[in-house]
């Protein structure tokens, strides 16, 4: 495994109107973010018709953010997200040594700037919250004294095995209770399900936006989510700091991880939103392409 | 007495100093004149309909609002101890607003418990980093006092988002006021006018500048608010224009109103909508009521929010118990007025107390949103203590302990002659507002009476009464100036056309157009229904065109039984298009334009709508004539006020341009239909219908004929129900509209008017395919009119849509 790869990723987003919208305000969270382990070396994001007016900005959790107003007349407004970023091995091997996961439940002494980010993502936000049943799901791994990784490794696997991937059994704003009940969804729901298991036992964990390569070898398992908009867990302890867990492909994120941003939960870091004058309806479309490229 | 503050006596027959004059008073007064001037505040009440919408009440949405006349007196010297202590108040909480939008330094080194601001739902995490001008995130604030049994005041809960209240005080004060003249005048009450001058001048003051002269809009989340009149009410007194959140756009980073005029820009924006509502962009999304964008210009400083977003926060009773620690610090000296103990369930320490003190403790909601009603600890048995505990030690965060009060207790007008004056736990809300200069309290305040049913709530919503507040004065009053007039007049006058708003113009548009809807349809069905009765050979045959028209009109189905069909149009509200149902419409019209048109005009329509006769099943012809006669009558009474009491600006051309484009399009129907149904059925029926019979019968002596009713109901432009009458009207105010918004095409339509009125008179017959031709003509004209209207003037008022991506 390469140290470093670098991709393209294209993000196209199409509304077709049922009438002329005259006014739209959209709100974009399309553009990577720099971490420690993900350089951004460009990042574009282009609003047609031309917006009259656009600006940059970041949010409350540090994620770029794009404004932008159209006011021209159309009935179709597209939002191409073109970036190019390069992504570091941030690899932490599974077995590797971690403090007792009481530690990771414990408040951060001392708050500081560090400790203020993350107790925040220690309690229920409005789509992800603590709940009894997520936490016995969650104390099956989380055994008294069990070093954190290996833990939240299981819980990972665990959500990876035992749950089922199924477009059609949930959307946008299905709640963590119903997917605990039936154990299916998607990339986003895996998420805030692991999300809300850590956050019931009293440890950090956020939500992440990004994209994830699709790399199916021949003969190998496809990833699920491949070519789309992806959902995954970044997880606190203390002298491990933020990792990143998969629980919908069951394994640690790494090199084929691309981030866009993270918060609490979805609407913290939803890639597009809009408010449109004019419209009764609309139809969306979405490409997602993810290209490795020479560094 | 014991274990109360009584706020009037200080011991058995010993009035407190400050209440002498009024105890005197009670005593030298009869009851019968004490109940004289009850009444008279409560009609008083009615006739300017300060209403307060309690969503539960099954008897409407408005409830008058409660008044008890005799005030609350307050002495001087405990308003010092008030206005110093919630002016501190305000400035504290105003920069611990501050830090949290901002470095958040007190959450970092601990002052305040992180979980606790990152839990809460107030915590708006968008309106970070906005920096609004002059550091002041609280313009307006308002706190919740009462008096313990040692006479010490407690602050028990903070209003910090959109404070209601202000606007009943004020009401208060001038009714209570005028009843109690004399001694309003020799207590030396402070006035209340300086205050909300200074809540004027000051968002002036401290609100952007550019594009013209400063606007401050009132953003209202609309009619159906339980304190609707309460906006209506400051809107008026402050000179603000009244807006909903579709009223305002965002353009170029800057907030607009759109106008009739075009847009305006808008530099300060006093808001009764709460906080999540106010911008469906970033905060809620599923928000019809907001403005999207409006946090990024407040983030920009282009537009003042009083209060900022997000303020809504420190309502909380979470952090009442950190601020004695949080004042030392910030501000360098004690707190002056204490909070009532409160504990943060969260901490465990806090937790433990509340747990060993239960009996003695009130357990609310830590999160304003997350409201629940508050569980008194010593009501529970055993068995609801346990479920409370077991609440409590899974979501302790969720919960504060309030230490409970025993409201001091103050006069009322009791409501038995055994019983003249009684004693019942009262609380105060007072008012402060950030001046140039610092904090300044309005002197004066809400006092709000625990409700009969629970004395120790006190709430509004919770059928709980109010009081007028006096603070006496031992230096001279302020007596100056006063923004109020004399009265409140019968009919609101617009401020100035450039800032009517768009969605006002179509709702008086729509005012008029239905107005006149409800008297034609009267009128046809008391025709119809008259025919009915009539046994006169000389008009049997008249009947048939007017159920065509009825027909034609919509409100009758002519192949279904004539009669039934006849009284359900005219009383049945579920039947769509029935009068009633169109009254309704109109009500309901009424309602949104409080602000610009009288409450008689409510009041005229409402008592049609209140008439016993509605629900009954069988009810007599001669009965539902009596009522149709009633709604015309009324619907006179409306156009009247329209008439003799609205000033001509562009407001009021849209409301007679509704009215007589609504009139013109039935008489081009009426005529139509007379001209089909051919000679043998007379033409009285016609004449009775556009209320021009009298005048027919005065000029021509003559049983009816085509020629002369013809020029009177279509040419004749003396006549007001003639069809070049109203046309002339339209033509006359759309162009005085375009005068000043700029020309958009209503040529089609004066031209199709000039072609019938210039009809020839020997084409004014029945057998003219000429006159049918022009008739036609106009009519579909004036049916255009009003599509173009409304692309023109009102389309911007669409409200819009919210999409979100899904992946």
């Amino acid at each position: 495994m390469t140290a470093t790869v670098r991709y393209r990723v294209i993000h196209e987003t199409a509304y077709d109107y049922s009438e002329e919208v005259t006014s739209s305000h959209q709100l974009a969270h399309l553009s990577p973010r720099i971490t420690p382990w993900q350089k951004v070396i460009s990042s574009h994001v282009t609003i047609t018709p031309e917006p009259s007016e656009s600006s940059q900005g970041i949010d409350y959790f540090g994620n770029d953010l794009v404004r932008a107003f159209v006011e021209i007349p159309h009935d179709r407004l597209t939002v191409l997200a073109e970036s190019v970023v390069e992504i570091s091995s941030n690899a932490l091997r599974p077995e590797a040594l971690s403090p007792s996961w009481e530690l990771a439940a414990q408040p951060t002494d001392g708050l500081g700037d560090k400790g203020n980010d993350i107790e925040q993502y220690r309690l229920a936000s409005p789509m992800i919250p603590r709940l009894a049943g997520c936490a016995r799901y969650a104390r099956e791994s989380f055994r008294t004294g069990r070093p954190w990784l290996e833990a939240a490794f299981e819980l990972t696997k665990r959500i990876h095995n035992e749950f089922t991937y199924d477009p059609t059994a949930t959307d946008l704003n299905t709640p963590v209770a119903k997917v605990l009940a039936t154990r299916t969804g998607v990339c986003q729901d895996y998420a805030n399900f692991m999300i809300s298991c850590l956050r019931s036992l009293n440890m950090p964990a956020r939500y992440v936006s990004g994209y994830i390569l699709n790399r199916a070898a021949p003969g190998a398992e496809k990833l699920a989510g491949a070519d789309a908009s992806h959902a995954w867990v970044l997880a606190y302890c203390p002298d491990l700091g933020w990792v990143a867990f998969d629980p919908t492909n069951g394994k640690l994120a790494d090199l084929e991880f691309i981030t866009l941003g993270w918060g609490r939960e979805y609407t913290d870091v939803t890639p597009l939103r809009g408010v449109v004058l004019g419209a009764a309806q609309q139809t969306m479309s979405i490409a997602v392409e993810v290209e490795p490229i020479a560094c | 007495m014991g274990d109360r503050f009584d706020e009037l006596l200080a011991g058995p027959r010993l009035p407190r100093p400050h209440w002498s004059r009024i105890y005197e008073k009670l005593a030298s007064v009869s009851r019968a004149e004490i109940d004289e001037r009850q009444a008279a505040a409560e009609r008083q009440i009615r006739d300017s309909g300060v209403t307060y919408n309690v969503y539960a009440d099954p008897n409407g949405i408005e409830r008058p609002w409660e008044l008890d006349v005799l005030p609350f007196v307050i002495s001087p010297e405990d308003w010092r101890v008030i206005e110093a202590g919630i002016s501190q108040r305000a400035k504290l909480l105003n920069l611990i607003l501050g830090d949290l939008y901002g470095d958040q330094e007190l959450i970092r080194t601990g002052e305040i418990p992180a979980t606790l601001i990152h839990g809460q739902s107030g915590f708006l995490r968008p309106a970070h980093q906005t920096r609004p001008a002059g550091g002041v995130h609280l313009h307006l604030y308002a706190a919740d006092l009462a008096r313990s049994p040692d006479g010490r005041w407690w602050v028990m809960a903070d209003r910090t988002q959109a404070p209601s209240g202000a606007g009943y005080a004020l009401e208060n004060r001038l009714i209570v006021s005028r009843i109690f003249p004399t001694l309003f005048r020799d207590l030396r009450v402070q006035h209340l006018a300086r205050f909300f001058a200074t809540l004027r001048d000051s968002l002036m003051y401290h609100a952007p500048t550019g594009d013209g002269p400063t606007l401050t809009v009132l953003l209202t989340p609309g009619p159906y608010n339980e304190t609707y009149f309460e906006h209506t009410l400051l809107a008026r007194y402050l000179g603000f224009p009244l807006v909903e959140g579709g009223d305002l756009t965002v353009r170029g980073g800057r907030v607009w109103l759109k106008t009739l005029g075009g847009l305006r820009r808008v530099h300060a924006i006093l808001r009764r909508q709460d906080d999540v509502w106010c911008d469906p962009l970033e905060l809620r999304t599923d928000s019809a009521l907001g403005v999207a964008g409006l946090t990024d210009c407040a983030r920009r400083g282009t537009v003042l929010l009083a209060n900022s977003l997000g303020s809504g926060l420190l309502e909380s009773g979470a952090l009442l118990g950190f601020l004695p620690r949080l004042c030392k610090q910030l501000l360098g000296e004690p707190l002056k007025l204490p909070s009532i103990a409160t504990w943060w369930c969260g901490e465990s320490a806090a937790l433990h107390d509340a747990l060993n003190n239960v009996d003695h403790v009130v357990f609310k909601s830590a999160d304003p949103a997350d409201w629940f009603d508050p569980i008194f600890g010593q009501d529970l048995d055993g068995i609801k203590l346990k479920e409370l505990k077991r609440r409590l030690h899974a979501h302790p965060e969720r919960f504060v302990a309030h230490e409970m009060v025993r409201f001091s207790q103050a006069p009322i007008l009791g409501r038995t002659p055994q019983q003249p004056i009684t004693a019942r736990g009262i609380g105060l809300r007072v008012f402060a507002v950030a001046s140039p200069t610092g904090y300044v309290l309005m002197p004066g305040g809400l006092t709000r009476v625990a409700s009969n049913n629970d004395v120790r709530i006190m709430a509004m919503q919770r059928g709980g009464g109010s009081k007028d507040t006096w603070v006496l004065s031992d230096g001279p009053v302020d007596t100056g100036f006063t923004l109020l007039r004399s009265t409140v007049s019968v009919t609101e006058l617009q401020r100035s056309s450039q800032s009517t708003p768009s969605r006002i113009a179509e709702n008086l548009y729509w005012f008029g157009r239905f107005q006149e809807r409800c008297d034609d349809e009267a009128r046809l069905l008391r025709e119809a229904m008259d025919q009915g009765l009539r046994e006169d050979d000389d008009e049997t045959l008249a009947i048939r065109p007017v159920l065509a028209l009825a027909s034609a009109y919509g409100i009758i189905d002519s192949k279904m039984p004539i009669e039934a069909e006849l009284i359900a149009a005219a009383i049945d509200e579920s039947k769509p298009c029935s009068l009633p149902a169109n009254l309704r419409t109109l009500e309901r019209l009424a309602h949104t334009l409080r602000d610009r048109v009288s409450l008689d005009n409510l009041r005229t329509i409402n008592s049609l709508l209140r008439s016993p006769l509605l629900g009954r099943r069988t009810p007599t012809l001669a009965a539902v004539v009596g009522w149709l006669n009633q709604t015309v009558t009324n619907l006179t009474t409306l156009s009247g006020f329209a008439i003799d009491g609205m000033t001509r600006d562009s407001g009021w051309r849209f409301l007679s341009i509704g009215r007589r484009l609504e009139r013109l399009i039935f008489q081009c129907l009426s005529l139509r239909i007379a001209l089909d149904s051919g000679p043998d059925s007379g033409l009285t029926w016609l004449l009775r219908l556009s209320d021009s019979i009298v005048t027919y019968h005065s000029r021509y002596m003559s049983r009816p004929e085509w020629l002369p009713v013809l020029d009177l109901l279509m040419q004749d432009i003396t006549n007001p129900r003639s069809i070049a009458f109203q046309s002339n009207g339209i033509c006359g105010y759309l162009k005085l509209i375009e005068s000043t918004y700029g020309n958009y095409g209503s040529e089609r339509f004066a031209a199709a008017a000039e072609a019938l009125s210039g009809t020839k008179p020997s084409d004014l017959n029945p057998e003219s395919d000429n006159l049918r031709a022009r008739l036609i003509s106009l009519h579909d004209e004036a049916l255009k009119l009003n599509d173009h209207l409304s692309q023109c003037y009102f389309s911007h008022v669409r409200s819009s849509s919210f999409l979100e991506q899904v992946y």
